[in-house]
C-alpha cells in the first residue's frame, strides 16, 4: 500500500473553514456597515459639512475594495491565463495603482492619487475592448460559449469602478462650494450604473453555473432592488425613500461579503475541495469577487450620506 | 489484496457508495425463492433505468449484472491499460465482410452498463427518424410517437444534468439543457472554424458531464479519460445516478452475476432466472423478467434460453432474434494542426456537426453527426497500426505529433439488414454458455454514407488549415437484434418493449432499436426505457403484466 491520501468528496474541514469565513465575514460587514459618524447635533458644524468627510470616507472604502477585489481577481484571472500577453498585466497594475492611491490618502500627493485613479479607470474602460476583441477572435464570436468562457466581457468594469469610486472620494475631500445634492446625485447615478453593471457580470457567470444553488439568485435579485431604490431616493430623495435605499444598500455590501463565504463553499464543492486549493481557487467561483459588490454598495451609501444632508 | 471487478460488493444487505472511496449504502435483498415482481438483466442504460423506474414505482426488484460494483473514485485509474477491466472481453466469435471488432469500441461489463465507459455525447434523435420507413423512404418505422419519446429525452435529460448548448442549431425547439455547455476545447474549435469556413452550423456538444457541482459530482475537471471510466465522478453515468435511485428505492443490484438462461413454464410465461455467482449456477424466481444485455448478450440470452414452449429460443417465434444488427460507421479524418491542439484535454467530443443528419439534399439514405476528438494515446496509436499499417519510427513519429492533432470522426447511421445478425455458435464460454457469432457487413447506403462524410470532413480539416490529413475507418455502437415492431412479424417486442411471443418478458436496452439513427444512441435508449418502464407500470397496475 502507498500512503498517498487522495482528496476526500466532503472534508470536515472545509465545512469548519467555510463556516468560520462566513462567521468573520458577517462580522465584519457589521462593523463596516455600522453608523460612523454620530448624527449632527443642532448648533455643531452645518451638517452639509458633517456629511461631507464620512461620505469622502465610505466612498474611498468603496474604491479600496473595489480595487483589491479587481486586482486578486484579476491577477488570478489573469495568472490562470498565463499571462500571455503582456496587457494582462495592466489590470492587476492598474488596480493596485488605484487601490494604493485610496489607501494612502494621506500619504501621497493629491495629483498622484488622482492620476492612479485616472489611469485605472481608463484601463478598465481599455480593457473591455481588449476582453471584446478577445471574444469576438474565437469561432463563434458573440455567442454564448464565449460570452461565458472567453475573456469576460464586463469583469475591467471593476477596474474601472475602483478609478472612480476613488476619484469620487478625492471630489469629497475637497471643501467645495458645489452643493452637496449635486454630488451625491452623481455618485447614485455612477452607483446605479455599477450595481446593475455588476449584476449582468454575475447573472451570466451565475447563468452559466446553471444557478444550481438557489443562493446563486441573491446577488442577481438584491442589487438591482438596490439601484431602483437608490435612483429613486436621488431623483427625489425623501427621508423614507433615503432610509430604504440606505437599507437597501447595507445588505448588498453585507451580501458581497457573505458570498465570498458562498464562493468558498464553492471551492470545497469542486474535485478535492480546498485540499486542491492550488487548482480550485482558479476553476471554483472567484473568492474575490463578491466583496466587489460591497465596494459599490459603500460608495452608494456615501451618496445617501450626502443627500441626507442636503434633505 | 483482491483485484478490482473480481469482488462480490453488492452483498449482506449493502452496496458500494459510488460517491465514496470505501463506503457503503444500505440495499434491500430478496430470497431467491420469493418470487420478486421484476427480474432485470444488465444495468446499463435502459436496465439502469428500468430497474430505478420501476422500484420507485413501488415494485420489488433485482437487478443482475455480469460486471463488477466498481466505485469511481477509488477503482479507476488514469491507465488506458488498467481500465480495461470496464469492457466486455468475452470471447464472442465475429465474422462477415465487415466484421465488427468487439470490445471497448462498443461493448461494457459493469454496474452502469457501457454508460460507465461512454463519450458522454447525448444527443437527440431527429423526429422523423422514428417513422423513418414511411417519411424519409428508407430503415423502418418505430412503433412509437416521436412526441412521446421527446417527454421521456426531457427527463432522461434532467435526470444526467446534461450540459448543453443554450440553444441548439438543429431539430424541433427543445427545452433548455438543465446545465450550461462547457468551455470547448482546441479540438472542439478546430470543427468550430471548419464549419464557419464552410458555412455549416456547429455547437457544443450535448454531454453527460456537469459543468457545475451537482450533489456529490463535482464539476469536471477536463482531464480527459472519460472514455476509460471518469475517476472524479463529474460524468453521470447510470452508475452515479439511476442506479443509487434504484438503492434507494429498494431494489437490490447483484454485481457479478451472469444471467444465462431465462426459465419459461408450460404455459410460456417467463418464471425466473438462472444465474452464475459466487462460482455457482443459482435461480431467481421472477414475475416479470426484463432483458437489457445490449445487442449481443440480450440475443445471445434469448436463443439460449430455448425450453418446450419456445423451441426456437425465447421471443423468438417469428425467428427475428438477433437479426438486423446494427453499429455506426465511425470514420474518420485526421490532420496536423500548426499550432498546439492538446486535444487529450476535457471530454473528447466537445463540438458537434449535425448538419448531415437534417439536410437531405444527399445521395444516400439516413445520416450522420461528426464530432471533434481526443482519443487517449494508446487508442490513437492502436488505430494509426490498424489503419495505416505504420509501425517502428514511422509511428514513432506520427504520436510525436500528438499534440499537434485533430480529428473529426463520424457516427454514421447504418441501414438495418437481416443478415447482419447475432446467432450462437456451437463453441462455449467457461460456463458452458454457446459463445455468440455474429455476421456484419456494411451496404452500399453505408458506403456511400462515409465516403460522403470523409469528403465532407477532409475539406472541413482543410478549410480549419489541417495538413497531413489521413483517413481512418471502423465502427461505433450497437443497435438492434431485438427490434420493435408493429407485429409479431415485424420485431421481437412491441412498442412497449414486451414481447409478443412471451407476456412477461420485456426488452429494455439497445437492441429494440429498429433503426440506429444518425448520432450517438445511449440517450435514446434511456428515453426508451424510460418510455417502456412507464409502459410497463401502467400495464401492471392494469393487472396486465
Ligand atoms: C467506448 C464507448 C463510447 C461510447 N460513447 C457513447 C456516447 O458518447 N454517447 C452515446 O450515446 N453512446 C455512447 N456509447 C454507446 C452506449 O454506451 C451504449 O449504446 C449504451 O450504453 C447501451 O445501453 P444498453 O443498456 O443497451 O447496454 P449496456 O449499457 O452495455 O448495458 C448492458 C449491461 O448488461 C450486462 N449484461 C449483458 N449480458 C448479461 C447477462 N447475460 N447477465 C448479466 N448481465 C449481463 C453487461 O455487463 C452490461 O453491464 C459508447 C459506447 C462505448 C463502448
Ligand atoms: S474530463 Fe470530465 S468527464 Fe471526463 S473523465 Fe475527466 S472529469 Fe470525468
Amino acid at each position: 500500500m502507498t500512503s498517498f491520501a487522495p482528496p476526500r468528496e466532503r472534508s470536515p474541514l472545509a465545512g469548519a473553514a467555510t463556516a468560520l469565513a462566513l462567521a468573520g465575514l458577517v462580522g465584519a460587514g457589521l462593523w463596516a456597515a455600522r453608523r460612523p459618524q454620530p448624527r449632527p447635533q443642532p448648533g455643531s458644524a452645518l451638517p452639509v459639512e458633517t456629511a461631507r468627510q464620512p461620505a469622502a470616507r465610505r466612498a474611498r472604502q468603496g474604491g479600496m475594495l473595489l480595487a483589491a477585489s479587481a486586482a486578486i481577481d484579476g491577477a488570478t484571472e489573469h495568472y490562470r491565463g498565463g499571462f500571455h500577453r503582456w496587457e494582462m498585466y495592466l489590470g492587476p497594475a492598474a488596480s493596485i495603482g488605484a487601490l494604493a492611491a485610496s489607501a494612502m490618502q494621506a500619504a501621497m500627493p493629491r495629483p498622484l492619487r488622482e492620476g492612479l485613479l485616472l489611469t485605472a479607470a481608463g484601463v478598465g474602460l481599455a480593457g473591455h475592448a481588449f476582453h471584446a476583441r478577445n471574444i469576438l477572435d474565437r469561432p463563434g464570436g458573440v455567442c454564448w460559449s464565449n460570452l461565458f468562457y472567453a475573456a469576460p466581457i464586463g469583469a475591467p468594469g471593476s477596474v474601472a469602478l475602483a478609478g472612480l469610486a476613488g476619484l469620487a472620494a478625492t471630489m469629497l475631500e475637497r471643501r467645495e462650494p458645489e452643493m452637496p445634492h449635486r454630488r451625491g446625485r452623481w455618485i447614485a447615478i455612477g452607483t446605479v450604473a455599477g450595481l446593475l453593471g455588476t449584476t449582468a457580470e454575475v447573472a451570466l457567470l451565475h447563468f452559466r453555473g446553471a444557478y444550481h444553488n438557489p443562493a446563486m439568485y441573491i446577488p442577481v435579485t438584491l442589487p438591482p432592488i438596490a439601484a431602483l431604490t437608490l435612483g429613486a431616493a436621488a431623483a427625489r430623495p425623501s427621508p423614507t425613500r433615503l432610509r430604504l435605499a440606505h437599507r437597501m444598500l447595507g445588505a448588498t455590501a453585507m451580501m458581497g461579503l457573505v458570498g465570498t463565504a458562498f464562493h468558498a463553499w464553492g471551492v470545497h464543492r469542486n474535485m478535492g475541495g480546498w485540499r486542491n486549493w492550488q487548482q480550485n481557487l482558479l476553476v471554483a467561483p472567484p473568492l474575490p469577487a463578491p466583496p466587489g459588490f460591497t465596494g459599490v454598495a459603500l460608495v452608494g451609501l456615501a451618496a445617501i450620506d450626502l443627500l441626507e444632508a442636503s434633505e | 489484496m483482491i483485484s478490482q471487478g473480481s469482488e462480490i460488493r453488492a452483498k449482506d444487505g449493502r452496496a458500494p457508495d459510488v460517491f465514496s472511496r470505501d463506503g457503503w449504502v444500505a440495499m434491500r435483498q430478496y430470497r431467491e425463492a420469493e418470487e420478486v415482481d421484476v427480474a432485470v438483466i444488465g444495468t446499463g442504460a435502459g436496465g439502469g433505468v428500468v430497474a430505478a423506474k420501476l422500484a420507485e414505482a413501488g415494485l420489488s426488484v433485482v437487478a443482475f449484472d455480469a460486471g463488477a460494483f466498481y466505485r469511481p473514485l477509488a477503482d479507476f485509474a488514469s491507465d488506458e491499460r488498467e481500465q480495461d477491466k470496464l469492457y466486455w472481453t468475452d470471447d464472442r466469435i465475429s465474422g462477415g465482410d465487415d466484421a465488427i471488432e468487439m470490445g471497448s469500441n462498443n461493448s461494457g461489463r459493469a454496474i452502469g452498463g457501457s454508460t460507465v465507459h461512454f463519450q458522454m455525447v447525448a444527443l437527440r434523435f431527429r423526429p422523423e427518424w422514428f417513422q423513418a420507413r414511411s417519411r424519409l423512404g428508407y430503415g423502418r418505422d418505430w412503433p412509437v410517437d416521436w412526441r412521446e419519446m421527446w417527454r421521456c429525452y426531457d427527463e432522461v435529460e434532467d435526470a444526467l444534468k446534461i450540459a448543453g448548448p443554450v440553444t441548439y442549431p438543429w431539430g424541433p425547439k427543445r427545452g433548455r439543457y438543465p446545465y450550461r455547455q462547457h468551455e470547448l476545447n482546441a479540438s472542439a474549435q478546430v470543427l468550430a472554424r471548419g464549419a464557419e469556413a464552410m458555412g455549416v452550423d456547429w455547437s457544443p456538444c450535448p454531454i453527460s458531464t456537469v459543468s457545475a457541482p451537482r450533489g456529490k459530482s463535482p464539476p469536471c475537471v477536463y482531464r480527459g479519460f472519460c472514455k476509460i471510466g471518469c475517476s472524479t465522478n463529474a460524468k453521470q453515468s447510470i452508475l452515479n445516478t439511476y442506479i443509487p435511485r434504484a438503492l434507494a428505492a429498494g431494489a437490490e443490484v447483484r454485481d457479478l452475476a451472469m444471467v444465462g438462461r431465462i426459465e419459461t413454464g408450460s404455459d410460456g410465461r417467463a418464471t425466473g432466472v438462472h444465474y452464475h455467482r459466487d462460482g455457482e449456477w443459482r435461480f431467481q424466481k421472477a414475475r416479470r423478467v426484463v432483458v437489457a444485455g445490449y445487442s449481443i448478450e440480450t440475443p445471445r440470452l434469448l436463443l439460449n434460453s430455448s425450453s418446450p414452449s419456445h423451441p426456437q429460443g425465447l421471443a423468438n417465434a417469428e425467428g427475428l432474434v438477433g437479426t438486423e444488427l446494427m453499429v455506426h460507421s465511425n470514420h474518420a479524418v485526421w490532420g496536423v494542426m500548426e499550432d498546439e491542439i492538446r486535444w487529450y484535454k476535457g471530454p473528447p467530443s466537445m463540438a458537434v456537426c449535425e448538419h448531415w443528419n437534417y439536410d437531405d439534399d444527399k445521395d444516400f439514405h439516413g445520416g450522420y453527426a461528426f464530432m471533434s476528438q481526443g482519443p487517449l494515446p494508446t487508442d490513437f496509436a492502436t488505430s494509426m497500426v490498424k489503419n495505416l499499417g505504420v509501425f517502428g519510427m514511422e509511428l514513432r513519429r506520427r504520436m510525436a505529433l500528438y499534440n499537434h492533432m485533430a480529428g473529426l470522426k463520424i457516427v454514421g447511421e447504418v441501414m438495418p439488414t437481416p443478415a447482419n445478425r447475432v446467432e450462437l455458435s456451437e463453441e462455449t464460454d467457461a460456463l458452458g454458455l454457446p459463445l455468440p457469432r455474429i455476421t456484419f457487413r456494411f451496404g452500399e447506403n453505408d458506403r456511400k454514407l462515409s465516403d460522403h462524410a470523409l469528403r465532407f470532413m477532409r475539406t472541413m480539416h482543410e478549410a480549419a488549415g489541417a495538413r497531413d490529413i489521413f483517413e481512418t475507418a471502423g465502427s461505433a455502437h450497437l443497435m438492434g437484434g431485438c427490434r420493435m415492431g408493429f407485429s409479431a412479424a415485424d420485431g421481437v417486442v412491441d412498442g412497449a418493449g414486451r414481447a409478443f411471443s412471451c407476456p412477461n418478458l420485456w426488452i429494455a436496452d439497445g437492441s429494440v432499436m429498429p433503426t440506429g439513427g444518425g448520432v450517438n444512441p445511449s440517450i435514446t435508449i434511456m428515453a426508451n426505457a424510460t418510455r417502456i418502464a412507464g409502459h410497463m407500470i401502467g400495464a401492471i397496475a392494469r393487472g396486465e403484466g
